[in-house]
């Protein structure tokens, strides 16, 4: 249902009275749109054990009217919905914004199966059964739910995954640890790269810069997470992808230049939807900046072997030693598309004198010879390692492995604003690297053979525009004694021979959405489009360029606007404030091993063992309630998960509007001297009626606090009503009588236990409710007058109420039970007058906030405006009779005036112009 | 008609037993089924025999041992013992 719709009768709200009104209308003829903002018709009542006084099955009087309503010839339903906002049109009639909020599930598919709840790896408290036990993030509201389809509940992306720019779901792994599901949380990262063994180890995680536990106490371990799985499934022996044979194959040929992050990943991606792949490497070994650039303390070889054996498990063909300097030419080997991602493998230069002596080199080539073992000769040398980004730590620290006699850093920068990550540049002093930050090279000397640097205060590194230029002070100098320099002053990308079209900066030019250049079959990706960045951007621009890849090559338009299309990150502040407290869980801590003078390669940070990595997913605060784990789409036999669900703007030009939005139970914790919320079992009344009811959270009826079947139970009536201390001078009407009802039924379901109830007086009024009660008496009720002024916890979770006893003297009595039960009355359902902000005339309220009626006695059911009628207990505390009656009421109106518009109509159409 | 979301900064504190928000206990069901199944391998146990088992206060236990059973992970047996309180026992599963 999309743009404007038509309908005789708008209904807000399902539950008896909403559905009453629409069933009744449809039955009159008239086109009906019901809007329920929960995932299922049936309000509260059918969430009810029974009712009374008939003890009729609330499920069973229930579901024929809901099914009746969504199958209704002349009713549509939106569930999961909610009205924005009602305008009049100024003639009676209304239009309605509506928003049709995304299930995330294809329900023409979904057969209620729950394969997807079962899978989920998120829970949380399950509002239809009173919080009493957990829902999942996937879910059907219940089992009687109508319709019986399946809502993903996503309040957004999780800060995590929004923040990645690889676009991998960080939640999702971390949600499938916490499960212990290792392997499928390997599959996950998997599915957005090959790369999970390395950005385990050599991410930077900007994953955990944006978590939410980051206000509280500290990130998750977000990246030694994915590391964990990695070694979880490579220590296993689990190389390569086992979907490889799978695959069938499209006939067109990709090349990938370059096997850095970028490549490998699009490799793999575009190896997935059949293409026959080849990578083409310039260098002797694949990897890229993974090989050669990062050193192996922070990633092993054998890592990046792994890792990159996922992409040739799926049959991609990786060409080493093969450089490429025409890309446009490899059309003429039968290449359909080509993708450039050769990195920024280029040293930049820093033009001072003395750069060209025997004994400077570059960091790059230095980290790439180092890697691929080759003799770099460092031994019993000083070194100077100039720059101050992540380059110039490794190479520092690496040099500093190889036994340097003493190695020395100078940076531009002063140590607060240098490129490096503080925790690299705090292990680099840790190994004992001499940092001399606020320097710049002057010169280097030497005969021939290098022998020094003279250095000078660097007093500003960018000017005010930000751009790099350096200012230093001449006076002051330094010379520091070196015999090798490492240069790590940038790198840039090469391209000078592709005949391409570059940026100043040597980059390729490439639409930024699409990453295609000005040659259309070929793409670039990664640090050549992007500079020197880091690798989780460079397997996003992977991702896409072999989405934009594929849809070049199936012939669809290259639309960026198809790529990823997350949803809104959702807001921290939002999640924090699902909770009141949090308990203290401090983050895990670093097991990096800092040796002040390391002599080998030996990774620096150990792996977590499995309780770590546990107790590391276990402080994840499920900030998009949905995790993007995929479990459910693993599982949905009816393929049904449909994640790229948005939210659908609907609006409706209604002839009448039929409010129905029924009641809020009052919050029991507004009288803290019962103790809900404190004591375990101090519970509400609708927490009982779900005990009682066959759809059950509990396999009976049981103590919230430890699972005993209680013997001694106590309610407590008017919890909230006909108490002006919480602004509730109105008595509720159904309090006494549910609690009558329950009574009834613990006994049947306990013949031992006793059940005292507290009250004021007892409200029997209605046919056969007195007798309903005397019969609760007769049963062996005890009814106790007397209000209850407050209650205390014993040491076994018992409860003792102080009450007055009226009917013996008024004296103040104590009594022990192991049960209480509050028997909370109702309060207006708030929001329905905002409804109409905007119009000229607001709805009009009563007051006590239930919507007001005209005159309640000889008009019941109409607002003040016209056309607007209020149906059920939006209008008042009323029981199910008394609603539906109402609802007949309220019908009957919006009936009337849909038929005074239509003779007005008829009559004005008569009229000859 | 939505609610108005309140931005109010939580407090954070040292876990106090009993005291822990309901939405932080249930988030605990995922981390706890393991240690749970472990435990009731032993044989079927009530919820305070459980709580005994994996330190952990009764009433979380329960959110935890209800969560498990609403998901078929375990399943009461049909007998009260004479303190009132039903056994719990592992569902053999699929795969399990």
């Amino acid at each position: 249902m999309k743009g404007t719709t038509k309908y005789d009768a708008l209904v807000v709200g399902s539950g008896i009275g909403g559905m009453e009104s629409a069933l009744k209308l449809g039955d009159m003829g008239y086109k009906v749109l019901v809007v329920e903002k929960d995932a299922s018709v049936g309000g509260k009542m059918i969430l009810l054990s029974k009712v009374f006084p008939t003890l009729d099955c609330a499920s069973c009087i229930s579901t024929p009217k809901m099914a009746a309503t969504i199958h209704h010839p002349n009713i549509d339903v939106l569930t999961y919905a909610e009205v924005d906002g009602i305008r009049a049109n100024g003639d009676g009639t209304y239009r309605a914004r509506i928003t049709q909020r995304p299930k995330f599930i294809d329900e023409a598919a979904c057969t209620g199966c729950r394969q997807c709840e079962m899978a989920c790896n998120v829970a949380v408290p399950d509002e239809f059964n009173a919080d009493l036990v957990s829902r999942r993030a996937a879910y059907i509201a219940f089992p009687q739910a109508v319709p019986k389809k399946a809502v993903i509940d996503r309040a957004g992306i999780s800060p995590c995954t929004g923040a990645c720019p690889a676009g991998i779901k960080a939640h999702g792994y971390v949600a499938r640890v916490r499960s212990g599901e290792y392997e499928q949380a390997f599959d996950l990262v998997l599915e957005a790269t090959p790369l999970v063994g390395s950005l385990g180890r050599a991410c930077y995680a900007p994953c955990e810069s944006e978590c939410t536990r980051g206000e509280l106490e500290g990130p998750l371990p977000i990246r030694r997470l994915k590391r964990f799985i990695a070694d979880a499934h490579y220590g296993r022996g689990r190389d390569g992808d086992p979907e490889a044979v799978a695959i069938e194959q499209n006939g067109k040929k990709v090349a990938v230049v370059g096997s850095g992050p970028a490549g490998l990943t699009a490799a793999l991606q575009l190896a997935r939807k059949g293409y026959g792949v080849t990578i083409l490497e310039a260098a002797e070994q694949a990897g890229g900046m993974l090989r050669l650039g990062i050193p192996a303390y922070r990633l092993p070889n054998e890592v990046i072997d792994h890792d990159i054996s996922n992409v040739t498990a799926l049959g991609v063909e990786i060409r080493t030693g093969v450089r490429v300097d025409d890309p446009a030419g490899l059309k003429d080997d039968g290449f359909d598309a080509v993708l450039v991602a050769t990195g920024t493998h280029k040293a930049v230069r820093l033009r001072v004198p003395g750069e060209e002596l025997d004994g400077v080199r570059s960091a790059l080539t230095f980290l790439a010879d180092v890697k691929l073992g080759k003799d770099v000769g460092l031994s019993g040398k000083k070194v100077l390692v100039v720059g101050g980004g992540n380059v110039a730590i490794d190479a520092a620290r690496s040099a500093r492995r190889l036994g340097a006699a003493s190695v020395d850093q100078v940076s531009l920068e002063c140590c607060e604003e240098m490129p490096a990550h503080d925790f690299e540049v705090e292990e680099a002093r840790a190994e004992g690297i001499t940092l001399h930050d606020g320097w710049g090279i002057d010169h280097f000397e030497g005969d021939g053979r290098l022998q020094a640097a003279e250095i000078k205060v660097c007093t500003c590194v960018f000017d005010p525009d930000g751009r790099f230029h350096p200012e230093y002070d001449e006076t002051q100098r330094d010379i520091i004694a070196c015999d090798v320099v490492i240069v790590a002053a940038g790198m840039r990308a090469d391209t000078e021979t592709f005949g391409l079209e570059t940026n100043g900066d040597h980059t390729l030019v490439a639409d930024p959405g699409t990453l295609q250049t000005a040659v259309p079959h070929i793409f670039a990706a990664g640090d050549v489009v992007t500079g020197p960045t880091m690798i989780t951007t460079a397997v996003g621009q992977g991702r896409r360029a072999a989405f934009m890849i594929d849809r070049y090559l199936q012939g669809q338009v290259l639309d960026p606007g198809l790529f990823d299309e997350p949803l809104p990150v959702v807001d921290k502040d939002t999640v924090l404030a699902r909770q009141q407290v949090y308990d203290r869980r401090e983050p895990l801590e670093s097991n990096a091993v800092m040796r002040a003078a390391p002599t080998d390669f030996e990774e620096t940070e150990g792996p977590m063992t499995e309780d770590e990595a546990f107790l590391g997913a276990a402080r994840c605060l499920d900030c998009g309630v949905c995790s993007e784990c995929h479990a459910c789409v693993d599982v949905c036999p009816a393929d049904a998960i449909k994640l790229d669900d948005r939210p659908v703007a609907i609006e409706a030009e209604v002839g009448t509007v039929v409010l129905a939005t029924g009641f809020n139970l009052f919050p029991a914790d507004a009288k803290p001297q019962y103790g809900y919320g404190r004591f375990k079992n101090v519970i509400t009344g609708m927490q009982m009626d779900r005990l009682l009811a066959p759809t059950r959270p509990y396999n009976a009826v049981l103590r919230p606090s430890d699972g005993k079947v209680p013997d001694n139970i106590a309610y407590i009536m008017c919890t909230g009503s006909r108490d002006e201390t919480v602004d509730n001078p109105l008595c509720s009407k159904i309090c006494c009588m549910y609690s009558v009802k329950q009574n009834q039924l613990i006994m049947g379901a306990l013949p031992l236990a006793d059940v005292t109830v507290y009250y004021i007086d007892v409200r029997s009024v209605g046919k056969g409710y007195d007798e309903f009660y005397q019969q609760a008496r007769d049963m062996g009720c005890n009814f106790v007058k007397g209000r209850v002024s407050g209650i205390t916890e014993t040491e076994e979770g018992n409860l003792t109420l102080r009450y007055e006893d009226i009917e013996n003297g008024g004296a103040l009595a104590e009594a022990e039970h192991d049960l209480v039960v509050l028997a909370v009355g109702v309060q207006p359902s708030r929001g329905v007058a905002e409804l109409f902000a905007g119009n000229g005339d607001a709805l009009a309220l009563d007051d006590h906030y239930y919507v007001g009626e005209v005159d309640e006695d000889l008009d019941p059911g109409r607002t003040n405006l016209p056309g607007v009628f209020v149906a059920g207990a939006a209008a008042g505390a009323k029981d199910i009779p008394d609603s539906i009656l109402h609802a007949g009421a309220a019908v009957a109106q919006a009936a009337a005036h849909l038929e005074r518009a239509r003779v007005a109509d008829e009559a004005k159409a008569k009229v000859p112009s | 008609m939505t609610q108005a979301t309140e931005t109010r900064r939580p407090v954070i504190r040292d876990a106090v037993p009993g005291r822990r928000d309901v939405r932080e206990v249930v988030r605990d069901e995922q981390v706890m089924r393991r240690r749970i199944l472990e435990v009731l391998a032993g044989g079927p146990m009530t919820v305070p025999e459980i709580a005994a088992a994996v330190e952990r206060p009764t009433h979380e236990v329960m959110f935890w041992v209800m969560g498990l059973r609403k998901y078929g992970w375990v399943a009461e047996i049909k007998e009260v013992d004479d303190d009132g309180y039903y056994r719990y026992q592992v569902v053999e599963r699929e795969g399990s």
